[in-house]
């Protein structure tokens, strides 16, 4: 097992070099010069000067990308040029409002998700089957922004149940009844994820449900609820935890949507918002801290996968 | 197997599918049509019935530059098939040719499966936003991003599949009555592909559908005076409460399509070879 994480880490180097050598050639592959593209339009040529001796310009490529690499480990991403602050204080600022919305996203996947997952492996071939399965698809089919923009119309337009756009801090008045700005956004994030899982968990349990141990314990007379729980769906989660980092991908592409449509101030937004900007030190810090974050939960998810399922890092 | 015979197969007892089949039947001639089928001209601006309900002569309303929506809608479909099948030829060639090769010439997978996992690394929307930041607004352009970003996820597939393929006996039996690599490759292993790969375009086109609306939404997709379904939902967007007909048709246009898609790709999934029905996810 230490054997297998060591490995998954090494071979994950490489890898994560080669991502932010493209998130360094970013800067380069837009047209210009990339010190005045760093400092935007409103820099004096004596600034542009200093950037450009700053960041190596006249150098090797490579000798660029190792001073750059070398100032990201110790945390200068650069400064935002609508902000005129640090990348990562302006990244920071969008973490609350993301954390929040993925992990209430999260709750509702786990809470609608799962359960109907299991009832339509169960009762699977059923009318009530057939149904879940063809919503779960229609929901996958649905943009993201469109959802959003209805849901609002209906709960905030139209029931005035909840705010439609804007998200103030837990710290500002209010306090945790601030989440409520969250619900309408993190149903719209959920729906094609909680589709994803559903379908997922529908299959791999049915795979279980082949194997040789559950009619075993179906033989022996356990009940059949207690055969879908404890013996499908437990095994059925291992490979269900494996496509956690798939999900992961999944949000953070439907979040800079849905962040959009509904005005939250998170790092989703902010990554479309710095494109429109051109504020390209802020999209290249956005996108390396992704990276960085989803190379982590995958390999997270590899090495949970193979200590729940032994026979992988035998491999 | 004659061909009218293996579709009647594929959605035999699937009323679903079928419907989802004749739906995107309904597109493609709406798409080829499009001059003679829509009742105006989609670009044509009349001030003087902006926003009107549906109704006659405008069947679906009109946009707040008074633009035909029903016009706009059907030459919509024009885009949908083009950014559909456009992504697919790339993904399908590029990230098959990938992995085939990848999985043939071992030495080569280990350097070219290394630059499939690399773009891996980054979100499907977040690496077609940086390309599109580099890139132009065109139709060409978020064709060959669509189609970039598509072509990573068939590498992999296309790479698992040519694995277990290459491990046969007929692959064995080629290259000991002396065929060449070439040969190997695209004429024994390549027809072997073909119905799984048939099952991923099908998917890459429902996603490709939800992915350009996504770029178009975010005004990083199509160039805004193009009229697709994206375009049509993020330009009317802020008229939502005044005239919410203009987001119901495009959006179910786009939901009807992507969902029909998805039908087609499973009911064609669950008739082809066996071994590699786990190896493509789809929805």
């Amino acid at each position: 097992m230490l054997n297998y994480a060591l490995n998954r880490v090494l071979t994950l180097v490489p890898t994560l070099l080669a991502a932010s050598f493209l998130v360094f050639m970013f800067i380069h592959l837009i047209p210009g010069d990339p010190a005045s593209i760093l400092l935007g339009d409103t820099a004096t040529p004596e600034e542009v000067a200093e950037l450009s001796r700053e960041l190596g310009l006249d150098e090797p490529l490579w000798t660029q990308y190792v001073l750059w690499l070398g100032n990201v480990l110790q945390g200068d991403l650069g400064t935002s040029v609508f902000f005129r602050e640090p990348v990562l204080s302006v990244i920071a600022d969008g973490a609350e409002t993301s954390v929040l919305l993925a992990t209430m996203t999260m709750f509702w996947i786990v809470v609608f998700g799962v359960p109907i997952g299991i009832i339509s492996a169960i009762r699977h071939g059923s009318w009530v089957d057939q149904a879940t399965s063809g919503g779960a698809m229609l929901f996958a089919s649905v943009p993201t922004f469109w959802l959003g923009l209805y849901l609002i119309l209906i709960f905030s337009v139209g029931l005035g149940w909840f705010p439609s756009s804007g998200f103030p801090s837990l710290a500002d008045e209010g306090g945790a009844s601030n989440l409520r700005y969250l619900v309408l956004p993190s149903l719209t994030l959920a729906a094609p994820n909680a589709a994803l899982i559903i379908r997922l968990i529908r299959a791999s349990m049915l795979d279980v449900s082949r194997e040789d141990h559950v009619r075993t314990a179906r033989a022996k007379g356990l009940h059949p609820v207690r055969v879908a729980i404890r013996h499908v769906f437990r095994n059925a989660l291992i490979a269900v935890s494996a496509a956690f980092g798939f999900t992961f991908a999944a949000l953070v592409s439907e979040a800079v949507v849905t962040e959009t449509v509904f005005s939250l101030p998170g790092i989703g937004r902010l990554v479309v918002q710095s494109i429109l900007r051109r504020d390209y030190p802020v999209i290249q810090g956005v996108i390396l801290i992704i990276v960085v974050f989803y190379m982590a939960i995958n390999l997270l998810v590899d090495l949970a996968y193979a200590s729940l399922d032994p026979r992988v890092s035998l491999k | 197997m004659s061909v009218p015979l293996s579709i009647a197969l594929v959605f035999r007892g699937r009323a679903l599918a079928t419907i989802g089949a004749c739906w995107l039947l309904v597109v493609g001639i709406a798409a080829i049509g499009a001059p003679l089928l829509a009742p105006f001209d989609p670009l044509e601006i009349d001030p003087f019935v902006r926003l009107s309900e549906p109704g006659w002569p405008h069947l679906f309303g009109t946009d707040h530059f008074g633009r035909d929506s029903l016009s706009r809608a059907i030459y919509g479909a024009r885009m949908a098939i083009l950014i559909g099948s456009g992504s697919v030829l790339i993904a399908l060639v590029a990230g098959g040719l990938v992995g085939m090769l990848s999985a043939y010439f071992v030495r080569l997978g280990h350097l070219l499966m290394r630059i499939v996992d690399v773009l891996m690394a980054f979100p499907a929307l977040l690496l077609a936003l940086v390309l599109m930041t580099l890139l132009e607004r065109s139709v060409l352009n978020t064709v060959i991003v669509i189609g970039i970003v598509y072509a990573t996820t068939t590498a992999r597939i296309v790479f698992g599949m040519t694995l277990k393929l290459k491990r046969d006996v007929f692959v064995d039996a080629a290259i000991c009555s002396g065929a060449g690599h070439v040969s190997v490759l695209f004429r024994h292993i390549l027809p072997n592909l073909m119905s799984p790969m048939l099952v991923q375009a099908s998917f890459i086109f429902a996603f490709a559908q939800l992915q350009a609306a996504a770029l178009d939404f975010l005004g990083l997709g199509l160039p805004p005076e193009v009229p697709s379904w994206g375009n049509m939902l993020s330009e009317e967007r802020i008229y939502v409460t005044r005239a919410p007909w203009l987001l119901i048709f495009p959006g179910s246009l786009i939901i009807l399509s992507v969902f029909s898609m998805n039908l087609v790709g499973d009911a064609l999934r669950d008739n082809i070879d066996p071994r590699f029905k786990d190896d493509i996810a789809g929805v």
